[in-house]
């Protein structure tokens, strides 16, 4: 019996959303812009980073930013050795979570540390931030993290 | 109904075409706080949160209920995403009374949005699919056929569309609310702007709105606030395809049996004389006349001549959409729950100018889709 063929078309779909981001996202973006690190105070009094307008855990608004940073410790992480052309840095690196200093909460960004053994929970870094004439106000402002002290 | 249930808290955003200013979870949250405002609650008091908004493509963001409801105060606590597109606050409204007259819940906060200026309804409304036809129109330009059909039915003149369209803008100019306020809307303003639809013109089109809407509901034991509860009599949704062989597009099969169910819920046997005040989903002009016959205010053929008398103005005798109506506002996915609350608000005697005296009795309806979802319920300053 003969493979009868497939229908087949060509479907592209795109349209460029845009995103208001509020006037705590917002503040975090502009102060990336700004090369500083922002969180917010939570109910309880716990910093939130990134910050949000409502504390997560009660739905109450948040208070006051703080400057957080700009060290920080590794909570946890995952080796990346082959990045993909979409992955943030085209050398090996390490997807982490990073509690900034002054922070209750860890932020997920990435650690440039040369290899998977130059990184470890409990590790401190800092962070790279792109020169000031590169930065837009978005997560990819922030180049990396890098092992306090330089790398090993 | 098993268990009597009530609207004890209303909020809502200011609508306005781009609310730059909050992102969508700031939005919600400020008709949700003013919600809990009203009923003199705060989250901690809230069993359970529905939320609705239309077809997540429209900002492209998928699931937003998922992060939405730690902003909703819903951590640990029952959430449900409902979705029937444009129907979608007035259906949400009603899965969140199901809650409380189940006997599952006390009090139930339900939250409905759209912030079309992340998106574009237009677009996500009308993206070619392959092997189809593509429609390349929007909402109007599917309406606009069926529109065109019953003023060929109904013998209805071309200036009762504009009648609407000058009506509803009218009402909007006494609620803050409301995104457009055209204090020199008339009848030559709407027959100048321009031809969008044949016969639908610019003026006679909602506008694109961000906005978001909240309730609180609330169980007998449970009532709260300073405001008197809105105690529900009738709800019901009802479906149908978007085409099949036979279906009266103009007169849904589905928006009159939904009426007939809530009708006969609420003991309405003559609607235009025993309903006080009503919000329908009317988001071009000619859905005035065309609900007036499907919801059974009148015989078939005669809605426009209701429109055209002046019944359903502010002070006719059933006076529709006051404030202003999705005419005036269309935060989508909030502009069914918009008509279910400010229903809500006439017979509370919340509704500030737009307040029709001694209202008692009201119906909130939407539709959403291809005219083939409905939600409908009746409220009443009244105990069932």
């Amino acid at each position: 019996m003969p493979e009868s063929e497939a229908l087949h078309a060509s479907h592209v779909l795109e349209y460029p959303y845009s995103r208001s981001v509020g006037p705590v996202i917002g503040a975090f973006l502009t102060g990336l812009r700004d090369g500083r690190l922002l969180g917010v105070r939570g109910a309880g009094g716990s910093v939130i980073v990134p910050p949000t307008e409502y504390d997560p855990a009660t739905g109450d608004d948040t208070g006051e930013l703080v400057e957080v940073g700009p060290g920080g410790v590794v909570e946890s992480w995952a080796w990346v050795p082959n990045p993909l052309p979409k992955h943030p840095l085209a050398r090996p690196f390490a997807w982490a979570l990073i509690r900034l200093d002054g922070a209750d909460t860890a932020m997920l960004h990435v650690v440039d540390a040369g290899g998977p053994d130059q990184v470890a929970t409990g590790d401190r870094v800092t962070v790279h931030f792109r020169p000031a004439g590169d930065r837009i106000g978005a997560m990819a402002d922030i180049e990396a993290f890098v092992p306090e002290g330089g790398t090993a | 109904m098993a268990e009597r249930c009530a609207v004890i808290g209303v909020g809502q955003t200011h609508h306005k075409s781009k609310r730059n200013d909050v992102s969508i979870a700031g939005l919600v949250r400020e008709a949700a706080k003013m919600a809990l405002a009203d009923a003199d609650l705060t989250w901690t008091d809230i069993d359970a949160v529905v939320i609705g908004k239309a077809p997540d493509m429209f900002e492209g963001n998928m699931m937003p209920e998922l992060y939405l409801a730690p902003a909703l105060g819903a951590v640990g606590k029952p959430m449900f995403r409902v979705h029937t597109a444009g129907s979608v606050g007035g259906s949400t409204s009603l899965v969140a009374a199901h809650l409380i007259s189940s006997g599952i819940h006390k009090r139930v906060l339900t939250v409905a949005y759209e912030k079309q200026s992340d998106s574009d309804a237009m677009w996500a409304l009308s993206v070619p699919q392959p092997f189809a036809a593509p429609l390349l129109a929007g909402a109007g330009g599917y309406f606009a056929p069926h529109i065109r059909a019953y003023m060929r039915r109904s013998g209805a003149p071309e200036y009762i569309g504009r009648m609407v369209a000058v009506k509803d803008r009218i009402n909007a100019l006494r609620n803050p609310y409301a995104h457009l306020h055209l204090p020199d809307i008339d009848m030559k303003m709407v027959e100048d702007s321009m031809m969008l639809w044949d016969p639908l013109r610019y003026l006679e089109a909602c506008p694109s709105s961000d906005g978001a809407a909240a309730m609180v509901l609330a169980a007998e034991d449970s009532i709260s606030g300073s405001y008197p509860p809105a105690w529900i009599h009738g709800m019901a949704m009802r479906s149908e395809p978007t085409m099949f062989a036979g279906r009266d597009q103009v007169n849904p099969q589905a928006g009159r049996d939904c009426s007939a169910d809530v009708y006969a819920q609420a003991g309405i046997t003559n609607p235009r004389a025993e309903i006080d005040v009503a919000e329908v989903y009317v988001p071009f002009s000619w859905y005035e006349p065309m609900w007036l016959e499907n919801l059974g205010f009148c015989d078939l053929g005669d809605g426009w001549k209701l429109t055209e008398a002046g019944a359903t103005a502010f002070e006719g005798d059933i006076p529709w959409n006051t404030s202003g109506g999705v005419l005036s506002s269309n935060p989508i996915g909030a502009s069914g729950m918009l008509r279910f609350l400010e229903v809500a608000m006439q017979v509370r005697g919340q509704a500030g100018e737009h307040q029709i005296d001694g209202a008692r009795r009201a119906l909130g309806q939407a539709y959403g889709g291809g005219s083939q979802f409905f939600s409908m319920w009746v409220v009443s300053s009244d105990k069932p």
